[in-house]
């Protein structure tokens, strides 16, 4: 049956699941209506939120939200579970080249205040082991590790350091203090080559000298060395080779799905679906196969949409890019309420989105593409990888989200944002967008409107 | 005259510098490092927003960031959009246990060394540097004896002249008190913030470790040369990379054992965690400074006015009673 596409509310796509279900809807172990996670699971948020209305959205946020459950369900399988925090991206492809072994980021754990709308209290308990609500989000790992009621606890934790932001580089430091021996590994500064020195091209149009991907390369040799021993495997380099390759494929896969739906003429999918796909590349929410299936059939969806001129938000929308992740979903939804869309992002882990080298040996492209992530180098590189994505989508304005505590955010937007300015001349604010934002949705509600109106102003002239 | 380099971390060698023929000066001892309130914007550590700022007036000098911290790595980006063009960032590895960090260490070294080359300076002479190091690890000597027994202000002082000239400051030993001995950690210690070193006295406590990370354990490098047949910049490598005490470091293990037995061995009891605004490093340590030391910990905010804001004071005085 042909449905065009349209958001619905939770109550909408309890009726439209069982309309599917009729049409007979094939669904994966993890399929389900979405009200289930409200029941059983206290994802209380979801009934604020606006939902694609596609069985290939369905798939993805049941992918999503069974994250944990699943990764019970392969310990209880026997896998060895490894728990990677910070790189966002370079170890989930080592740790899943090898048989048997799941990575996930326990760092994904500061989402659940916003899917739990705080009824898990993590946070307050954060703060009783001594990390306050002047650190990020993501401090709800803490109790998460402790009280075991989130992900199972890993086998093996690993967590990049050095160029990374100060209040993750403390709560993990605070982690290892309450006992959870942590296998630290460094990550430098990204810098450019000085002239004559020996050089390597990144990922992303970006450089390092070759003694910092050295570095890096030696550190990922000590982390695969690990990963091999949990596994009973060594990690070879074909091995590894073929991880990079699956990689890549839900990386191919990603780009297709960013460029169809950034670049239509209106959105052919959602703000708040492209930015849990997005979220995929990084760790393959535990199932690099599986992700691979729910990017294909996310894709299939807009390309059929846009062959039939099908849109969720209308040309006339205010093409937004979109810089770091939003700590509340329900702002993806914001925006395009309030008559933007999304037209390009960066979550912070454009590196994980950028295919790695596969004609280089295997430790050495990863080592790459870890610097070039863009968290670890100057935030004028950040800030140019931007500009050049807002001019290739068309971008009317920029939104910098701040995370609130993160140490990253309080020098970065104004960079960012004097940068965008200077070289596009394009709007750009920045928003803080704490767990539940609903306090603050009037506030945050007329600075997007104010930016949508100056957008649309500057059409006319 | 010598151009001024000041370097925003005691961790970056400053008997380098010399050995260039440039003058280090530690930036936390410059008396216009900041006056009156901190320019805070949201989020933005106040000693790496003065470290921007100070960058910015001081056109004529050159500013050493170090990436120890995010904010002073980032502060880095921005001193250089605002036009700064001597500054640089110095790469100061998290962790400490590999063979990767200690090659990066010196590395970094070596390209500081180019830096300071580029801007006027000469090149090291190891004779220079051997005889540098020999007396540098001959102040941090002096200065690390006379730390338990000199007044807090007056040790707090002569570390900060070592820090901004490389001298030694005669320490007079302080009188005998029955004041509560404390141990002061944290963020850097300012000129301004002396006065409160005399506040802790006045509210009956007294400073019997200053390890904030610009004084005490700012003197842990040491030099040793074995009959000769070292490079100096071997050991000028080992001297500080093997003794480097970081909150930043990944594990900061280092930090702990070195505490430990100086908290026992002066009979502190009490912590005064010193942080800046926004400094999530140091403050992510309170509750673990609780559990391992098993002493009561008060965080104190460091503010732009001299000694600490009437506030904090209060506060200080409040801890110091509990303990008494």
């Amino acid at each position: 049956m042909n449905t065009s596409p349209r958001k619905l509310n939770l109550d909408e796509w309890d009726d439209r699941y069982e309309q599917l279900r009729r049409d007979g809807l094939r669904e994966a172990g993890y399929g389900g209506p979405l009200r289930r996670h409200v029941v059983r699971e206290k994802d209380f948020r979801l009934q604020q939120l606006q939902f694609d209305n596609s069985p290939a959205a369905l798939r993805l946020w049941n992918f999503l939200l069974t994250e944990n459950e699943r990764l019970h369900q392969a310990r209880a399988n026997g896998h060895k579970i490894v728990g990677t925090m910070k790189d966002l991206g370079t170890v989930p492809v080592m740790a899943y080249a090898l048989p048997g072994v799941r990575a996930f980021y326990p760092d994904g754990a500061w989402w659940t205040p916003c899917l739990m709308e705080c009824s898990d209290k993590l946070l307050q308990q954060a703060e009783a082991m001594g990390i306050d609500a002047s650190f990020c989000p993501v401090r709800a790992m803490l109790p998460a590790f402790e009280n075991g009621e989130h992900f199972p606890q890993p086998d093996l934790l690993v967590c990049s350091t050095g160029a990374v932001c100060d209040d993750f580089s403390a709560i993990a430091q605070r982690l290892e203090h309450l006992g959870h021996p942590i296998f630290w590994w460094e990550i430098p500064r990204r810098r450019q080559p000085a002239p004559g020195e020996m050089a390597c091209a990144l990922p992303g149009n970006l450089a390092a000298p070759k003694i910092q991907v050295d570095c890096v390369r030696t550190e990922l040799q000590r982390i695969g060395k690990a990963l091999g021993h949990l596994a009973g495997k060594t990690l070879e380099d074909d091995c590894l080779a073929a991880g990079i390759r699956a990689a890549n494929q839900a990386r191919r896969l990603l780009d297709s799905l960013r460029r169809t739906v950034y670049f239509a003429p209106a959105a052919p999918l959602p703000a708040l679906e492209m930015l849990v796909a997005e979220m995929l590349a990084i760790h393959f929410c535990s199932d690099r196969e599986e992700t691979i299936v729910v990017l294909d059939g996310l894709l299939a969806e807009v390309q059929l949409r846009v062959r039939r001129n099908q849109f969720i938000v209308s040309a006339e929308a205010v093409r937004i890019f979109w810089v770091n992740p939003v700590a509340d979903l329900r702002a993806m939804n914001l925006l395009e309420e309030l008559g933007g869309r999304i037209c390009g992002s960066d979550y912070m882990f454009t590196h994980a989105l950028d295919l790695i080298p596969e004609n280089l040996p295997p430790l050495e492209a990863l080592a790459r593409t870890a610097l070039a992530d863009p968290m670890v180098g100057p935030t004028s590189d950040r800030a140019m990888r931007i500009v050049r994505e807002c001019q290739a989508g068309h971008a009317e304005a920029v939104v910098v989200s701040r995370i609130p505590g993160a140490s990253h955010c309080a020098r970065e937007g104004e960079i960012i944002r004097e940068i965008v300015r200077q070289t596009i001349g394009i709007p750009a604010i920045e928003l803080e967008i704490p767990p539940v934002c609903d306090a603050l949705l009037p506030s945050l509600g007329s600075r997007l409107q104010a930016l949508v109106e100056t957008a649309r102003d500057r059409r006319t002239k | 005259m010598q151009m001024d380099v000041f370097l925003t971390s005691p961790w970056i060698p400053a008997e380098w510098i010399r050995a260039h023929g440039l003058q280090p000066r530690g930036i936390w001892s410059a008396e216009t490092f900041q006056h009156g309130p901190w320019p805070l914007s949201a989020g933005v550590c106040a000693f790496a927003e003065a470290a921007v700022r100070f960058a910015e007036a001081r056109t004529n000098s050159a500013v050493i960031f170090s990436t120890a911290c995010d904010q002073l790595r980032r502060g880095f980006d921005t001193a250089i959009l605002r036009g700064q063009s001597r500054a640089f960032l110095f790469n100061l590895p998290a962790t400490w246990q590999t063979a990767a960090a200690t090659q990066m260490f010196r590395s970094e070294l070596e390209r500081l060394g180019q830096f300071l080359l580029a801007i006027g300076g000469r090149a090291p002479s190891p004779e220079v540097l051997r005889q540098d190091l020999l007396q540098s690890s001959r102040t941090r000597k002096r200065l690390l004896e006379s730390a338990s027994a000199s007044s807090p202000r007056g040790f707090a002082e002569a570390v900060a002249r070592f820090h901004w000239d490389g001298a030694f400051s005669p320490l007079q030993p302080a009188a005998p008190t029955n004041h509560i001995p404390l141990a002061l950690v944290g963020g850097p210690f300012l000129a301004p913030h002396w006065k409160l070193l005399d506040e802790i006295e006045a509210a009956g406590g007294r400073v019997a470790l200053n390890a904030t990370e610009t004084v005490e354990c700012s003197l842990s490098p040491t030099f040793e040369f074995e009959a000769g047949a070292n490079h100096p910049f071997d050991v000028l490598v080992h001297g500080y990379w093997d003794n480097i005490i970081g909150v930043f470091q990944r594990p900061n293990t280092r930090l702990y054992s070195w505490l430990k037995p100086r908290l026992a061995s002066r009979h502190v009891r009490g912590i005064v965690l010193w942080h800046f605004t926004g400094c999530d490093l140091w403050r992510a340590e309170a509750q673990t400074f609780r559990e391992t030391f098993g002493l009561p910990v008060l965080l104190l905010e460091a503010s732009g006015e001299p000694g600490a804001a009437p506030r904090e004071i209060n506060r200080l005085q409040a801890f110091v009673e509990t303990l008494r």
